[in-house]
């Protein structure tokens, strides 16, 4: 489904992404470790098209997206959550999540017509905003809302455009035990045929999600594979020395 | 977002029939003032559409009236074509080169964005300016205004001429109102407040502004049209960078981003300009200051602060209510 | 036409240039420091004529206003600083931009008030007086005058951004302000600093274009649109983004008047809009 061949980025002498291949299929759950300043943010950025690689290639379903913009990309599906809440401050949850819905299901342009009152751009809101919680305060202004409310908004904007591919950028930061069950919850809920890549700190949630793990070092790719054989690879290890005991 | 309230309807309301009772009360010099108005508003109102939700503040909106009014001139004058399908031409021209001027500068922000339309606001003006077949300095007369006698009303009446001015601002705000409050007006609020966002949701921001301004371009040439019909004549001055300013501080004056707030701007701009004319020849200074101070205290404008001043009033209210 | 003719226009698109370059440097910088675009830069450069030719009307000389034209100006400049524009250097550039646009004018009728509606004209120096043979022509002395105070002030600029302490502290504060005063650098007094230099620039500018275009209330604007076009064409707040844009919009506005005259009045908005489309940040943005 979403296909990156050798894909690199330097700026100068500086280079934070070398030579990264991977291929996640359709419908996997492909979690994405490494440390900090290891590229993770770096690689999505390029998938998505706000940074253009210096070298390498990107498909979506087989045919290459490289010269794409980060608009056509995502209307090809692709989708994706902010590791920094990327919200409009200014309006409510409802209108939030509204935006985003129009744009995925191209009812932007009317101008006789308000999208807002579209069916099915309402039903889109009233789902996404239950999947992710967010049902009760869904008129309220999303100044007013929790940190953790605007996480979970944060992965209802990604998720209102109706994508292919969903990516997530360490939709767990900065909330509380409670609200990463709730993340678990909404995974689970989200349908098979939706491709998901995320970043992720917490690793026994990565452990509980991944059907494949990719571990990133320094900009590269340093293994890639099944949770169990992530936790038994000595390089991932050295990697997260002392950052987690092996659940036996 | 744009939201229509009762306030607003209300005192636009209370605006337009305020405007129709003086042209019927005050004769000549009532009607010539209405169609000042009515111009300035209009052009202030497509500002507001663009500059007050859009955040795109553009200084070539005069320029773009003015290029209507020399359109339908031209069309007119040189080449006798009827007054209607003119008037459509041009306000066409107007859209199209206002759609021109958003998608050459889509790729910019608000400075940038600024400086690009003050710079080719003064094209359009140089160049018609420096034309000789357009009359150059010397301007174009002769400009004829609509033949309604088939509905039974003289357009060289001063009262009738004013009262088509001020259908022309209702008209104006009820498409803008109507745009804004539609997908399209949606989409574009969201683009001003998060343009990174938008794109990430499949939005192609630079078409889309591109668009913005050829509707609002497209308002800017009713005005055009309606000052060519009043003054049957047509200069380069039009086109001169201080019309399109002056428009932009009818706007802040009135309440940026309130649709209303124009329209009460324009009102107290013609007004305010009549009488400080009379006394001084050095006007500029006046609004200039007046600007400057506007924005220095908060920058709400007339009606923007009346709002302003309501909703917190209500919840003092309400507070007390509580209490 | 032969090479004598293309010498001339040559250097007047040179001394065009110059003009321009005085100009947009100001703009420029002042962008690249304080995030500000001052509008109304055009209208410093108007006061540094009138400010100019009134001094040569006291003392009887060209230079004494050649001095004291940009010294008026700075004092003015330093006047709007503290009044409004310091007070604005956190306001959102919008209200930035309204500000300096309600300035324009009202520095339109401050000069109207203050010097009346004519044009005013300003006497080149006897010592500048005449023609000098150059490149096997005779060019007025006083534009080779220009070309040369213009190329003195990059020759300068240039030297003191690439080679000295305060250059430095500058284009440190132009990448990276909070990081610059992090480290102890005191960016609003180089701010100031550089703002009285922008505006001794306009003021220069001003004093210098005199004696050529007279001082009038519509120069403002007038050169503030081409000097607009090159900033964004060279790329805000870079010194060679400035030298690069007023050379190309100088030669394009002068040899493109005489080889496409009809065209020539919308090349460099032609170009502007290319620039625009093309590469959005400019030639030589300060910032990669």
């Amino acid at each position: 489904m979403l296909e990156v061949r050798n894909l690199s980025k330097s700026f100068g002498g500086l280079t934070v992404a070398k030579d990264i291949s991977l291929n996640i299929k359709l419908g996997e759950r492909r979690v994405i470790l490494g440390p900090n300043g290891a590229g993770k943010t770096t690689l999505f950025n390029l998938l998505v098209g706000e940074l253009t690689p210096t070298s390498g290639d990107i498909l979506i379903d087989g045919k290459s997206v490289m010269r794409l913009s980060v608009n056509e990309r995502a209307r090809h599906g692709l989708s994706r959550s902010y590791q920094k809440n990327n919200l409009f401050e200014n309006l409510t949850v409802r209108e939030n999540l509204m935006l985003a819905a129009a744009a995925g299901q191209d009812k932007t342009t009317w101008m006789m017509k308000d999208c807002f009152n579209d069916p099915a751009v309402h039903e889109i809101v009233a789902d996404v905003a239950e999947r992710v919680a967010l049902a009760d305060i869904i008129d309220k202004p999303v100044r007013s809302a929790t940190y953790g409310n605007r996480r979970q908004l944060e992965v209802g904007l990604a998720l209102a455009t109706k994508p292919r591919i969903l990516l997530m950028d360490e939709p767990t930061s900065g909330v509380g035990p409670a609200m990463i069950d709730g993340f678990h919850q909404l995974l689970q809920s989200l349908p098979r045929d939706l491709t998901i890549g995320i970043i992720e700190h917490d690793l026994d949630l990565a452990f509980d999600i991944a059907d494949r793990i990719t571990v990133l070092n320094f900009g590269e790719v340093v293994f890639e594979g099944t949770p169990a054989e992530t936790r038994g690879d000595s390089t991932v290890r050295d990697i997260y020395l002392g950052d987690w005991q092996i659940n036996a | 977002m744009f939201h229509q309230t009762h306030t607003r309807c209300i005192v636009f309301a209370i605006s337009m029939l305020g405007l129709a009772l003086y042209v019927i009360l005050g004769g000549f010099f009532a009607g010539e003032i209405v169609v000042k108005i009515a111009v300035l508003a209009i052009i202030a109102i497509s500002i507001d559409v663009v500059a007050g939700f859009g955040g795109m503040v553009s200084l070539c909106h005069g320029a773009i009236m003015g290029l209507s009014a020399y359109t339908y001139g031209v069309l007119t004058v040189k080449f006798g074509v009827p007054a209607l399908p003119a008037s459509i031409a041009a306000i066409g021209v107007a859209a199209t080169f206002g759609t021109m001027i958003g998608w050459v500068t889509g790729r910019t922000s608000g400075i940038f964005f600024i400086m690009a339309t003050l710079a080719f606001g003064q094209m359009a003006y140089t160049l018609i300016f420096k034309s000789r077949w357009l009359g150059g300095d010397d301007g174009m007369g002769g400009l004829p205004r609509f033949d309604a006698s088939d509905f039974g009303l003289d357009m060289n009446n001063t009262v009738t001429f004013a009262f088509y001015a001020i259908a022309g601002i209702v008209v104006c705000y009820a498409a803008a109102g109507c745009v804004l409050r539609s997908a399209f007006g949606r989409t574009l609020a969201g683009i001003h407040t998060n343009e990174a966002r938008m794109k990430a949701f499949g939005v192609n921001t630079i078409l889309h502004r591109a668009r913005a301004m050829g509707f609002s371009s497209l308002l800017s040439g009713v005005a055009g049209i309606i000052a060519a019909q009043h003054t049957q004549y047509i200069s380069p001055e039009l086109l001169f960078w201080t019309v399109s300013g002056e428009a932009l501080i009818v706007v802040i004056l009135g309440g940026l981003g309130t649709l209303t707030g124009p329209v009460i701007g324009a009102m107290a701009f013609v007004l305010l300009k009549h009488q400080i004319s009379s006394l001084t020849d050095y006007w500029h200074i006046v609004i200039g200051l007046l600007l400057i101070l506007i924005v220095v205290s908060g920058g709400r404008g007339l009606f923007g602060q009346y709002e302003h001043w309501r909703s917190t009033h209500t919840q003092k209210t309400a507070k007390t209510n509580y209490a | 036409m032969d090479a004598g003719f293309w010498v001339l226009q040559f250097l007047n698109a040179l001394q065009f240039s110059m003009l321009l370059f005085l100009l947009s440097i100001g703009l420029t910088v002042i962008f690249g420091l304080l995030h500000f675009v001052n509008l109304a830069h055009g209208a410093l450069y108007m006061m540094g004529a009138y400010i100019a030719v009134s001094t040569a009307n006291q003392t009887g000389s060209y230079w004494a206003a050649f001095v004291l034209a940009p010294l008026g100006v700075t004092l003015v400049g330093a006047i709007l600083y503290f009044m409004l524009i310091d007070r604005l250097r956190t306001a959102n550039p919008m209200n930035q931009v309204l500000v300096t646009f309600g300035l324009i004018f009202v520095f339109l009728d401050l000069v109207r008030i203050t010097w009346g509606d004519i044009a005013l004209g300003l006497e080149v120096p006897p010592s500048l007086e005449g023609s000098s043979y150059l490149l096997g022509v005779h060019y007025p002395t006083y534009r080779l005058f220009i070309i040369f105070v213009g190329t003195m002030v990059m020759a300068c600029l240039w030297l003191v951004l690439a080679r000295t302490q305060i250059g430095a502290m500058i284009r440190a504060s132009v990448e990276n302000g909070a990081m610059a005063s992090a480290v102890g650098i005191n960016v609003s007094r180089l701010f100031f600093g550089a703002f009285c230099v922008g505006c001794a620039l306009a003021g220069l500018a001003g004093v210098i274009a005199a004696p050529i275009f007279s001082a009038t209330t519509g120069m403002g604007i007038s050169i503030l649109i081409p000097a607009l076009v090159v900033v964004v064409i060279g790329g805000l707040g870079s010194l060679e983004g400035a030298i690069v844009g007023s050379l190309i919009v100088g030669f394009i506005e002068t040899i493109g008047a005489v080889i496409f005259p009809s065209v020539a009045a919308v090349s460099s908005y032609l170009l502007l809009a290319a620039i625009l489309i093309l590469r959005p940040k400019g030639l030589i943005p300060a910032r990669g």
